[in-house]
């Protein structure tokens, strides 16, 4: 089975988040850069089918050289290869179109990615990308396995505690939920080694895309800040033994 | 330039076993809300096959139109013609604005419903209204620490998600309600997904929906031996034990006792979240209870904005305080 997993490079604390002037983006301070952890999930998944059918996997993310890091960890965790598609965006609409055209250029039976990023909390990219390209696409997947040479057979949460069985043709595209497989802890080792293999990258002309193409539409941020409290929270403060009796008191009125 | 609305406000609605899902009729709370202040109408979307059930229970429930999809081809529909329906529909009715829950199953749709039509989504709103007649949303970025205020402006619908959770149900005025079918052709649509069973979890023993008093153990915990804490200060309440989905990822808990959207829904009559950061998923199931306490080392986590009391600090020092504290009382 060939798989490409998609994943993110996130920021990780943010500081000194403001609107971008022209209003399209938000601009930020963060001191490092991390694997988005639902992502980690997707590469833990492709992993195991790996495993359990064979075949090879291909970690693809969007983003500056910075963004090697996250791919050097796909590879010591057992991706085959990587590859990264140099180009800075934000907004999900247009990374699904990026995502879309660097998936229509690759072959694969199956594309992995996770169901939400860190930073942009939009659960959009992954079924947006499918839907570009017309592949069938299941959300928050908890089980994957083979069902026949074209076929996979998915569990998929619906919220509430149901869950859909759901046959998919492929190749198709799986956000898998969290917890699907535990994460792995990578040993220094296998990152010192995974830090020799190359990464290919890919450029904005060579996906056939413009830089007119990547512009976010149809929004204007207004502003940023941190979300108003709904304003009733009391913080208490004081001796620990002080604050323990403060909230059993309150805790008992309540009942 | 932002653009007046024009058209009606339509929801597009989740439903189970012939009724609407709770966040659906959060929807029609908001819309509501949204259409008479745009001045247009309020229209839902039910899909599916065997609507009839569903329709009876939306009837007064405060919409001007139900707009009703039913093909067979829908009642095993995989995701991906179901959002080819909806966007076909939303070409026939023309709305001004589409409305959807931000649920695992508008999660899955939103993105491709908004590619068919080619309209600008925002997901993850925790609020939308209408400013100087342009949609307005605010949703969360960078785990919820910030929220952004964004104007939409592009052509066509644009289609909003918004939590459940983040706008209560108020009891919908019954109105004078058109019932309209909507056909659209989907023989030409590849099926390449099919649903082949959808099964509901079986009941557990711990049932944290009945609990008065829940004591919610986040990832804030730092290590599954550290558990047993927060077990005996519920014993010390007398409560039962919750927790944040990373828990249950993590193995740490069941899944019977995960509290949010791919939990459970829970409103006791206390709430005490110890180290839980507050993931929108999982404020939408547990917003509603009565008294919310949450103790946690960031004072900025997003739990302190649904909170009525907090306390900042290390769990492992304020919990076996409060524990000691239940105890003498109650001895």
């Amino acid at each position: 089975m060939k798989i490409v997993v998609c994943c993110k490079a996130v920021p990780g604390a943010v500081t000194d988040v403001e609107v971008a002037p022209g209003g399209k983006a938000l601009q930020f301070q963060s001191q490092f850069q991390a694997m988005n952890e639902c992502d980690e999930y997707a590469l833990e998944e492709a992993c195991a089918l790996k495993r359990a059918y064979g075949g090879e996997i291909t970690a693809l993310a969007m983003g500056p050289i910075t963004t090697q890091d996250i791919l050097y960890l796909a590879l010591a965790k057992g991706a085959d290869q990587a590859l990264r598609i140099d180009v800075r965006v934000q907004d999900p609409q247009v990374a699904s179109t990026v995502l879309a055209a660097a998936l229509g250029k690759m072959e694969f039976d199956l594309v992995l990615t996770g169901t939400q990023s860190r930073d942009t909390l939009a659960s959009f990219v992954g079924v947006a990308a499918a839907a570009r390209l017309g592949l069938p696409f299941a959300f928050a997947v908890t089980e994957v396995e083979k069902d026949g040479e074209q076929s996979i057979k998915v569990r998929k949460e619906l919220g509430g505690g149901r869950f859909a069985d759901i046959r998919l043709g492929l190749p198709a595209l799986l956000c898998v939920q969290t917890g699907i497989q535990p994460l792995n802890f990578v040993p220094p080792g296998r990152m010192l080694r995974a830090r020799a293999q190359p990464i290919r990258s890919l450029s904005l002309t060579e996906l056939g895309l413009t830089e007119e193409e990547i512009v976010p539409r149809g929004y204007r941020y207004q502003s940023v800040s941190p979300p108003e409290r709904v304003g009733r929270v009391r913080f208490l403060e004081g001796a620990t033994p002080e604050i323990a009796a403060a909230l059993l008191a309150r805790i008992r009125a309540a009942l | 330039m932002p653009h007046p609305m024009q058209g009606d406000v339509l929801v597009i609605a989740e439903h189970w076993k012939g009724e609407p899902e709770g966040v659906t009729l959060q929807m029609l709370t908001k819309g509501r809300e949204l259409a008479d202040s745009g001045g247009v109408g309020l229209a839902v979307l039910v899909l599916g096959h065997g609507l009839d059930d569903v329709v009876e229970v939306l009837r007064g429930k405060g919409m001007d139109t139900i707009w009703v999809l039913d093909d067979p081809a829908l009642a095993r529909a995989g995701g991906g013609v179901e959002a080819h329906a909806i966007a076909e529909a939303v070409r026939a009715i023309d709305p001004g604005l589409i409305l959807i829950g931000y649920s695992l199953v508008g999660m899955e749709l939103a993105p491709a419903i908004a590619v068919g039509l080619g309209v600008t989504a925002m997901t993850n709103c925790v609020d939308v209204g209408i400013e100087d007649g342009a949609v307005v949303v605010t949703r969360p970025f960078f785990d919820g620490t910030q929220h952004a205020k964004i104007v939409l402006e592009g052509k066509g619908p644009p289609l909003v998600a918004l939590q459940g959770g983040a706008t209560p149900t108020v009891g919908l005025g019954a109105t004078e309600v058109a019932v309209r079918p909507v056909a659209v052709d989907l023989s030409a649509v590849p099926a390449r997904g099919q649903v082949l069973e959808v099964i509901e979890e079986a009941v557990s023993d711990v049932d944290i929906t009945k609990a008065e008093i829940i004591v919610a153990v986040g990832r804030g915990i730092g290590g599954k031996e550290k558990i047993a804490v927060i077990e005996e200060l519920t014993q010390a309440l007398g409560g039962l034990m919750a927790c944040s989905r990373p828990l249950v990822d993590l193995g740490w808990l069941g899944r019977e006792r995960q509290v949010g959207a791919s939990g459970k829904s829970v409103a006791p009559k206390v709430y005490l979240a110890c180290g839980i950061s507050g993931a929108s998923q999982h404020l939408s199931g547990m917003s509603d209870s009565r008294l919310i306490v949450a103790i946690n080392k960031d004072p900025n986590a997003p739990i302190f904005q649904v909170a009525h009391y907090g306390v900042v600090g290390d769990l492992l020092e304020i919990v076996p305080a409060l524990t000691a504290e239940a105890r003498k009382v109650a001895g």
